[in-house]
């Protein structure tokens, strides 16, 4: 659920929006994509979130400079005026929320007996004509939205993709008043209607439209508009005004066949931008789509549009080529159908103030799950943001069955932990966060393709069969408390395997109580994933069941390859329409350490505490809160019951992998992070919770450079040291070259943690040291790589640079001052993706000074 | 020989009012479920966000469309569970009412408390003290601004300052929430001094003094907004009050035998005017404690009125009755307990000396 796209009915999503008529704003939808700065330390110092539900407040503290962004849509034309006027603030747009005209399709006459014009496909598709969607987006949404035809948002993925096949609908299907009434006249004749003075009748009485219009936001508005074209044809228009609650038991619960409503002004909302939205035909348009409603059942779309809508919803197709015919024929198909009209997107609004970066996701905004890894200000590392939201810790968050509220998640999830990938808020893509390569093998004949953007670190290959190993682990036995290898289990072949290369990850990164990951973070997880869905375990909840079962006919085994790096690979029977998508579905990420969930282990099996709401109201206990509340002592007293025993989850297993010893060492770093935070969330990513105040519904969180310790992370590639280096180290010269490109940066005498070291041996001993170990010479005029490679300085006109890794630390230097600094220009600049680079200054205008036109690369290794 | 009469009384009494307390609640509890039609709608709710979800969620698009749909259907029938909506509403409501009766105030259906817990005794006690901190703080500095007003201006009476209470007691017509407002126009957009809402900075201080004075800070408006709006109004109704006392003949007798000013105040307008005095303070006290739902969200502030709000909203029966019982027994708690007092402090009322209560 984390990561995944939440359709929610508009019933859950309220939002007023004044209306006031201005001129037309139309913001771009197509944006060119800039690159993130991804930052997977994080840039600021700290973050605070706070509670403000009210956007007209949030506008006046966002202007004031009490609040720094704010992480909720706003969709009032004046408040979105406010925010284009003001020189402090910024914005952004995200296009989630659409709406749409629902039709009851039942008839064409109902048991009363009424005639229901709305059953006759062409009456339908022909109200595509006599809506004036400009109309709503410029008078009733002050511009905050965009014309929609069909049931996919043009800005994002799918409607990218189709945006010719949407081009050709919107000019088929344009604004024509008076083509639209010609159809609906002859087609109502031929129910047997009769016009009469400008009125339609049917059997002697008018023809009454139960209109039921929300009243909730705008859809009241657009609802009397529609509700007065309807008229101008003629019709006579019951407008039943309903809240998202009394209108369900009409529309979407109650029997079409009663004729109690004709049409419903219904929304649609996405939260993650998603890349396969195919089953959207079926869902929309077919009695498959919702099971369940009365209504849903009354749909009857042509067996050739059923067809293609079932094929692209089970994704039976054998390429991608075949998949955008289909689609294309859905498109058209949908027009004819049209059980429902799309009239709008809505565009939201995201405000910040200026000096704050963020990027919105298309359909999340703000709070999407990479921001916490490129929010900064001005590129720079330090300082503080001050983030607004209309809600502040809802529900408990744990590590297993916590909040699933977005205004939870984009704290708990997206703020303090790390990830394998992230999905990128411009398109969609997984971002490689924790992992360098991927290498995928999938069956032949399977519809899956990979991008342009991702080929970097992403290599996918066709085969004719995959091969499990016999010594990969297909599942854990709760019983037995062992893994069962896919040779005991008899498991040979899958869909897919890929291979996930993270890097050095096993003692090197750390979490936030400062204990270091190891394979045990990783398996205990997988474990609790089979123990919570078996009715003989004592964590067994019965609402992790379902999901399980899933989970367990698409994944099929793991395997370690290797430590370190480490390298692990996946077998899975799951194909998506991008290859990448697979793997980040799949990859284990271990974002919690496995001494902070044994805790929780501890509190459910005494039955204290759940970790799942259901088990929790079940049993009657609380359900396992780690940030507040009665849990906190509860699982306090299971922590030192925990350090007391050397508590070691599934002994027999994970004992392989966890010493008693190394168990006690983590308990006791928790039991420390508690005293110092008072919470147990700990989690790896760019910012630590610091405190959270329940009742105030505030959190602070910061930055894990400000930890006490250090955290050792590895830092492989020089552009990660551009945005992680805890300490400089620089002498005489070297420091004032540092200062130039950080004025207010603090300078070490020595490295302490990940450093670096700026500066040649013959002024910089840490680099002398490090440069003799690895066999670079630097003298007053050459420099010798180990491979003997030797480069020759003039001062004052050439000069050579060397930037490097060497052990955690990054090393730079140059055989005069002017390499030194041409050296530091370039990975700052550049941000060099390499382990090893040599640089060129020659200086071209004479002015002996560095500017970076005058580098360039020599040599580069990674 | 008055006690037993006394207690007979009150234990009739106190079970009259434990029978409007049952009555009261069982009512609460139809009325929040809509008698049982409120079901069909959370069902159909879950269902559509249920199917939503699974719908929506990349890592269920590779599944049959069966399989999707033996998802929804399991994953919806143990929300269903969770919830009692499985279970006959009738059965339910009484199942309510014991557990409200007995105060035994059970777990809410969808609510959470500040710190996450379902606990609906947490639910409320997380949101009184800042709800008895604001609102009870403005109750009684009103009641005592109205008090020592009104009794001021009683002994004022066709004054410059009682002439002008009378003028501008109609002010209070608008409610807290709307002074509320233009103060936060004032003192936060224009002049920038004070905060808008919430109930401490962000981040909280960790020093407590620190946390305190900062939470001081944040009352002063939504403080200032309910003092305004009850300032004319409770000085003109008590001086009012005060005034019908101050004409009863035994003060004119009083005053005939040359007394003081003060010692008539004291003795012959305050002493018998302290019963409907406690009264009123009793139930404004108690009242207070309920919060109040537009102040609140004007100034962002977490107190108990909000809770009910969103209880309602998301037909938490649960918290609803909770809420509910709680404040039908403090309400009969004060009924009974003023029952006494009013015997203590007024001679005149007597059990066993007349007619009875």
């Amino acid at each position: 659920m984390k990561n995944g796209t939440k359709y929610l009915g508009i019933a859950i999503f309220v939002m007023l929006v004044t209306l006031l008529i201005f001129p037309s704003i139309s913001p771009a939808l197509a944006e060119p994509q800039k690159e993130l700065p991804i930052n997977k330390y994080g840039w600021l110092d700290q973050i605070v979130f706070f509670r403000e539900p009210d956007r007209a407040k949030a506008l006046d503290e966002l202007k004031k400079g009490d609040m720094n962004a704010y992480f909720i849509d706003i969709s009032d034309p004046d408040l979105y005026r406010e925010i284009r006027e003001s020189p402090e603030l910024s914005y952004d747009f995200s296009y989630g929320l659409y709406y749409d005209l629902t039709f009851n399709p039942y008839g064409p006459k109902f048991k009363n007996g009424k005639l229901n014009p709305f059953s006759d496909p062409k009456i339908r598709e022909a109200m595509n004509y006599v809506i004036d969607r400009d109309y709503i987006v410029d008078e009733i949404l002050g511009g905050l939205g965009v014309p929609k035809f069909t049931c996919f948002v043009k800005a994002m993925p799918e409607g990218q993709r189709y945006a010719d096949v949407i081009n050709r609908i919107e000019d088929a299907y344009a604004y024509d008043f008076e083509k639209g009434k010609a159809i609906i006249t002859a087609e109502m004749e031929k129910l047997g209607a009769t016009l009469k003075g400008g009125k339609w009748y049917y059997k002697g009485e008018p023809v009454v439209l139960n209109f039921l219009i929300r009243v909730e936001d705008a859809r009241k508005q657009i609802g009397d508009y529609i509700a007065n074209q309807l008229e101008k044809l003629g019709f006579t228009v019951n407008r039943m005004y309903k809240t998202s609650r009394e209108s369900a038991p009409y529309w979407i619960l109650g029997d079409p066949s009663e004729g109690t409503w004709n049409l419903y002004t219904g929304g649609w909302i996405t939260t993650a931008v998603v890349r396969d939205e195919s089953d959207n035909f079926l869902f929309f348009y077919t009695p498959e789509g919702l099971p369940w409603s009365p209504l849903w059942q009354a749909y009857k779309p042509s067996p050739e549009f059923y067809n293609i809508t079932k094929r692209l919803a089970e994704r039976n197709f054998k390429s991608i080529e075949e998949r955008n015919k289909l689609m294309e024929e859905a498109f058209w198909l949908a027009m004819k159908d049209s059980a429902r009209i799309w009239i709008v997107d809505q565009t939201a609004v995201w405000a910040r103030r200026k000096s704050l970066y963020l990027v919105a996701d298309k359909a999340a905004g703000y709070a999407n799950q990479a921001w916490a890894y490129f929010i900064n200000r001005n590129m720079k590392m330090g300082g503080t943001a001050k983030i607004g939201s209309a809600e502040v810790i809802i529900d408990p968050w744990n590590p297993i069955a916590g909040s699933d509220w977005i205004y939870d998640s984009m704290i708990y999830d997206y703020g303090s932990e790390d990830n394998a990938f992230v999905l990128s808020p411009q398109n969609g893509l997984p971002i490689p966060i924790n992992v360098k390569t991927v290498t995928m093998e999938v069956e032949k004949g399977a519809p899956t393709t990979s991008n342009s953007e991702t080929k970097d670190w992403f290599n996918l290959t066709f085969v004719d069969k995959v091969t499990v190993p016999p010594d990969a682990w297909y599942a854990w036995d709760v019983k037995n408390q062992k893994m069962i290898t896919a040779g005991e289990a008899g498991v040979k072949e899958a869909k897919v395997k890929f291979v996930v290369n993270y890097g050095p990850q096993l003692n090197k990164t750390a979490y936030h109580d400062g204990s270091k990951r190891t394979l045990a973070d990783f398996i205990l997880p997988w474990i609790i994933t089979f123990e919570r869905a078996n009715p003989s375990s004592e964590i067994y909840d019965e609402d992790s069941v379902p999901s399980f079962e899933t989970y367990r006919n698409q994944f099929v085994a793991w395997r370690i390859v290797s430590k370190d790096p480490l390298v692990v690979e996946y077998y899975v029977n799951y194909i998506a329409l991008d290859a990448e998508v697979i793997a980040y579905n799949f990859a284990l990420w271990p974002s919690e350490p496995w001494h902070m969930i044994a805790t929780g282990i501890l509190a459910e099996k005494s039955k204290e505490l759940a970790f799942g709401q259901t088990k929790a109201q079940k049993l009657d206990v609380e359900w396992m809160n780690y940030i507040a509340g009665p849990s906190l002592k509860i699982l306090s007293k299971d922590l030192d019951q925990a350090y007391n025993e050397g508590y070691i989850p599934f002994k027999n297993f994970l004992g392989k992998y966890v010493t008693t010893a190394e168990a006690k060492r983590r308990y006791k770093l928790l039991k420390s992070f508690y005293e110092k935070h008072g919470h147990f969330w700990v989690a790896d990513g760019p910012y630590y919770v610091d405190r959270v105040d329940a009742i105030a519904h505030t959190a602070l969180l910061k930055s894990i450079r400000l930890l006490p310790y250090k955290l050792e992370k590895p830092a492989r590639f020089i552009s990660e040291f551009m945005i992680y280096p805890y300490v400089t180290v620089a002498f005489g010269y070297d420091k004032a070259i540092y200062w130039k490109y950080f004025p207010a940066k603090e300078i070490k005498y020595g490295p302490e943690g990940v450093s670096l070291v700026l500066g040649g041996p013959a002024v910089n001993i840490h680099t002398k040291v490090a440069f003799e170990k690895v066999g670079i010479k630097l003298t007053g005029s050459t420099l010798t790589l180990p491979n003997r490679r030797t480069y020759r300085s003039q001062w004052g006109k050439v000069g050579y640079g060397i930037a490097t890794i060497i052990g955690d630390n990054l090393y730079v230097a140059g055989s005069t001052r002017f390499g030194t600094e041409a050296a530091l220009l370039y990975i700052l600049k550049n941000r060099a993706n390499k382990g090893l680079v040599v640089v060129k200054w020659q200086d071209k205008n004479g002015d002996s000074k560095v500017s970076l036109d005058e580098i360039s690369v020599v040599f580069e290794k990674l | 020989m008055a006690f037993p009469k006394v207690a007979k009384v009150m234990i009739k009494r106190a079970f009259i009012l434990f029978l409007m307390v049952l009555v009261a609640t069982y009512i609460t509890v139809i009325v929040a479920n809509a008698g049982g039609y409120i079901d069909k709608i959370e069902i159909s709710s879950i269902k559509l966000k249920i199917s939503q979800t699974v719908n929506g969620n990349p890592a269920y698009k590779g599944l049959s469309l069966e399989e999707r749909q033996k998802l929804i259907d399991k994953l919806s029938q143990i929300e269903i569970r969770s919830r009692g909506l499985d279970q006959p509403f009738l059965i339910r409501s009484f199942r309510y009412l014991w557990k409200a009766i007995t105060l035994d105030l059970g777990r809410a259906t969808v609510l959470t408390s500040d710190s996450g817990s379902r606990s609906v005794r947490i639910i409320i006690l997380e949101r009184l003290p800042q709800t008895i901190l604001l609102f009870t703080t403005a109750t009684v500095i009103n009641f005592f601004i109205g008090l020592f007003g009104g009794l001021y201006l009683s002994r004022k009476f066709g004054s410059f300052w009682d002439k002008l209470v009378i003028y501008l007691s109609p002010t209070s017509a608008i409610p807290g929430w709307f002074y509320g407002i233009f103060l936060i126009l004032i003192f936060y957009t224009w002049l920038h001094v004070l905060p808008p809402g919430g109930l401490v900075d962000y981040p909280p201080p960790t020093d407590s003094i620190a946390f305190f004075l900062s939470v001081l800070k944040h009352m002063i408006l939504p403080l200032a907004s309910w003092v305004i709006a009850s300032f004319f109004i409770g000085i003109y109704s008590n001086r009012s009050f005060f005034l019908t006392y101050s004409t009863e003949d035994y003060v004119e007798v009083a005053k005939a035998k040359g007394l003081s000013p003060r010692q008539i105040e004291r003795r012959y307008i305050l002493r018998p005017a302290l019963p409907p005095i406690i009264t009123s303070f009793a139930f404004a006290v108690v009242f207070s404690w309920s919060g109040a739902i537009i102040t609140e969200t004007v100034f962002n502030w977490p107190g108990l009125g909000l809770t009910y709000y969103r209880a309602i909203g998301v037909f938490d029966v649960p918290v609803i009755v909770g809420i509910t019982v709680v404040f039908a027994y403090l309400i009969a708690a004060t009924v009974f307990l003023l029952e006494l007092i009013y015997g203590i402090v007024d001679p005149r009322i007597r059990a066993g000396q007349g007619g009875g209560l």
